[in-house]
């Protein structure tokens, strides 16, 4: 890229060497060769084309703002008028006229002229460029087209004066001059970027545009008018003369209008910027609002934005925090609450506690009862503040916005000015658009607290439930006789299903299942009761009566009283097949005995129910005779009650199941029968805790 | 599914609720409603009528257990009547006929409560 810039410069310097010599040689010998003429030119326009080129590359490739520009070409423009002056005081020859034409009368005018037109040459081209970037700031297809069409006219105008000699002109050149300045008239009011500008900006640009107005229209009348430049530029290059003499006039048009447009948005720049500011600083909080997840943060620099955006002379945040519970009053509702300062600028607890009382909470309670903004213009005039008597000077005027979030009222916003009647209605407007921001960062909040304490209990539960798992027996009984085999599905994590199996002393065998009333956790502490119970009274009772007699005396002093345990008890001698079952308002246990299913149900009251006589005298005890390949199943209300839309399982679908499963294993029974209910609640999850025992009897041990 | 409503009138001084729909842990705490407002008027003598009650599940029944003790007290009771043989059944299971009184009809329960008081 330098090296480009360097080839191009260098061609550019020899161009106008090559210009120099000629004119040199033209002033010695009258060579009035047509064609010499017409060859300076090309060499001018070639030399400033390949500047033109450079110094594109140079504009482009910085981003600048409007104001620098215009900062820039005034000081061109100084050494522009610095230039002139040095020209005049040089004392050079000048130029006769002779024949329409030009002649030098010395060699340093030559060089001066050639200086000094290379020099508003680059000038000019640098305008026109730096005019052309702060017209096409918004590249609208209006400004584009109006800048194509001034280009052209310029560059046409020029061209047009090709060949005629410096002190004549032709109408074609004077059509193309005058649509050249209507054009110029048209592009300078294209000034977007005077809008956009901040208020010293502005004050700057007004400056600028005055200068530059001055100095560019004083640059047109010496170019336009009989001076030693004019000369100098006409002798040097007609079509150069043209174009310098067009931009200077464009610029002179454009930095007046510059002028004039800044000073009538001058009124309007305070309130622009202001605006400006707002827009931003919302800005940059919405984006704080997704990616901080601070609080604290977030609400200072909520309140921090709000006392620089409206210029309150302090501002602070209060959080509204239900009484004792957790939800935010309700709209309307007379409830009591509590408030929470989570940020303050220029404000202390006391100072807000004398404003706005804690006790009388006048303003306060408005806010939070009616939802809405409330403006105080004069605080000492206020009925609400009469509390303030004492402390004059204080505050002047005050805003309050509530924060109000779907689920209700999260907070309130204040702000306050020293003096009376301090905000406008944009500042009211303001505040509770940082009031919403303040309102999303609460909620965003509270929504991750609420998750992380939620993944808590959840990581919790999966304790529970792998302690719950446990609790259940993690091998059956294995003896010659019989084959055993369980399983138990809790709805939710925990349950308060229960099955268990002992082995008691004498080689009989145990088989208890039950279920606690009600689920999830409640459940699943009785149930892990139920656990304790069994294992310290199993292996002491000798008949499931009196099992269940003392487990209900044990379980009656920790139950509390809608709460209950269903309870059913069977001890198997499996060296007789003997059967012995007590049932404690449990669902009865299912007899397959070849053809023959039969519900076993003998009397009972659920355990917690009711203690001591009219419990104990309640329960009954069924003795069965098992058969070879007899098969018992034990469960909970969950295989029963288990639903498919109004329909449930029932007893009669399980006896069935059972039937037909009879000569399968325990293993391949249990399945059999969780298959069948399963394909009746068509695959859904089951919603009440369920658990199966199936025990089947193989018929008197025959090895020995 | 767990659509449930407790209609309340008064026969002869004695207060019928009448249960309609699921009576489960969902809906149990409205019948407890129902038993504590009875009670804070110092209402005793409650006949519970399950003409209309399709299910009843084990935290359902724990209601009555939580109130039978101070409706006793208050010497009064909870009858209970017009069950379906399925509810009847959830009843039974549990061996709730030895705790509470369970009649056919809602007449026969009301009537129950003068023939003691004589």
């Amino acid at each position: 890229m330098k090296l480009r810039r360097v080839v191009l410069l260098g061609g550019a310097f020899l161009l106008v060497i090559f210009k120099f010599a000629l004119d040199v040689v033209e002033k010695n010998v009258e060579l009035g060769l047509m064609g010499l003429g017409l060859i300076r030119e090309l060499l001018i326009i070639g030399s400033l084309g390949l500047l033109y080129v450079v110094i594109d590359v140079l504009a482009s490739r910085r981003e600048s703002t409007p104001v620098r520009k215009l900062g820039f070409v005034l000081i061109a423009m100084c050494a522009m008028i610095l230039a002139t002056l040095g020209l005049s005081a040089s004392g050079v020859g000048g130029f006769d006229a002779k024949n329409q034409a030009l002649v030098p009368l010395d060699y340093p005018s030559i060089f001066l002229a050639s200086l000094v037109a290379i020099a508003f040459g680059i000038f000019s081209i640098i305008v026109f460029r730096l005019l052309r970037d702060l017209i096409l700031i918004n590249r609208k297809p209006a400004a584009r087209r109006n800048w194509l069409i001034f280009s052209a006219l310029l560059l046409g105008t020029s061209v047009s004066c090709l060949t005629t000699r410096p002190l004549d002109s032709s109408i074609a050149t004077s059509i193309l001059f005058a649509l050249a300045i209507l054009f110029a008239v048209m592009n300078s009011f294209r000034l977007p970027w005077i809008v956009y500008l901040t208020k010293r900006e502005k004050l700057f640009s007004l400056a600028c545009g005055f200068f530059l107005f001055g100095g560019f229209t004083a640059l047109a009348v010496q170019i336009g008018s009989g001076t030693l430049l004019r000369k100098s530029l006409l002798y040097y290059s007609h079509p150069l003369h043209q174009f310098i003499q067009l931009v200077t006039i464009f610029g002179a048009l454009y930095a007046g209008m510059a002028f004039v447009s800044t000073l009538f948005h001058l009124p309007t720049a305070e309130a622009f910027d202001r605006k400006r500011s707002e827009v931003s600083s919302l800005h940059t909080l919405s984006k704080l609002v997704t990616q901080v997840f601070d609080f604290n943060e977030l609400v200072d620099n909520v309140t921090s934005m709000t006392l620089q955006v409206v210029g309150a002379s302090s501002c602070w945040l209060e959080i509204i925090t239900g009484a004792g519970e957790e939800d935010a009053p309700a709209a309307g509702e007379d409830a009591s609450y509590g408030v929470q300062v989570a940020a303050m600028k220029n404000i202390t607890q006391e100072e807000i506690d004398i404003l706005v009382s804690p006790e009388r909470r006048g303003i306060r309670d408005s806010v939070v009862k009616d939802r809405k903004a409330i403006v105080v213009d004069d605080i000492e005039r206020d009925p609400r503040f009469v509390q303030l008597k004492k402390h004059r000077g204080m505050a002047g005027s005050l805003v309050v916005v509530p924060l109000v979030s779907h689920t209700g009222l999260a907070g309130i916003l204040y702000a306050a000015k020293k003096e009376s009647f301090g905000f406008v209605r944009d500042d009211v407007d303001a505040i509770s658009a940082f009031a919403d921001q303040a309102t999303v960062a609460i909620e965003n909040s509270r929504l991750i607290r609420e998750s992380l304490e939620k993944e808590r209990l959840y990581r919790e539960m999966l304790v529970a439930q792998e302690m719950q798992k446990r609790l259940l027996p993690q091998h059956v009984p294995v003896a010659p006789t019989i084959d055993l085999d369980a399983i138990s599905t809790p709805a939710f994590e925990v349950g308060g299903d229960y099955y268990d199996f002992m082995e008691l002393g004498d080689g009989r065998i145990g088989i208890v299942v039950g279920d606690v009333s009600g689920k999830g956790v409640s459940a699943a502490f009785y149930m892990s009761e139920m656990k304790g119970i069994f294992q310290a009274l199993g292996r002491i009772c000798s008949s499931p009566k009196e099992f269940m007699v003392r487990a209900n005396e044990a379980l009656a002093g920790s139950i509390d009283k809608h709460s209950f345990v269903s309870l059913i008890y069977a001890i198997l001698d499996p060296v007789s097949g003997r059967l012995t079952v007590a049932r404690a308002g449990h669902c009865p246990m299912l007899h397959v005995s070849g053809e023959n299913v039969a519900y076993v149900r003998p009397n009972g009251l659920g355990m917690g129910l009711s203690r001591g006589p009219t419990f104990d005298d309640a329960i009954q005890e069924e003795v069965i005779p098992l058969g070879e390949g007899d098969v018992c199943v034990l469960y909970t209300d969950g295989v029963t009650e288990a639903r498919c839309g109004d329909d449930e399982f029932g007893y009669e679908r399980l006896m069935a199941a059972a039937r037909s499963a009879r000569g399968k294993n325990a293993a391949g029974i249990k399945e059999e029968i969780l298959a069948t209910v399963s394909r009746f609640t068509e695959h859904r999850a089951n919603d009440d805790d369920l658990t199966l025992v199936v025990l089947k009897w193989n018929g008197p041990d025959r090895r020995g | 599914m767990s659509e449930f409503k407790i209609g309340q009138r008064e026969v002869e001084n004695v207060n019928i609720l009448e249960l309609k729909g699921y009576l489960d842990a969902h809906t149990a705490p409205k019948l407890e409603e129902a038993f504590q407002n009875l009670l804070k008027s110092q209402r005793f003598r409650i006949v519970v009528n399950c003409r209309d009650l399709s299910y009843i599940s084990s935290a359902g029944l724990g209601v009555f257990m939580a109130f039978i003790e101070d409706v006793r007290n208050g010497k009064g009771d909870i009858k209970l009547t017009n069950m379906s043989p399925k509810v009847y059944n959830v009843f039974d299971l549990l061996g709730f006929p030895l705790l509470y009184e369970i009649f056919k009809d809602e007449q026969e329960a009301v009537t129950r409560f003068f023939d003691r008081a004589k």
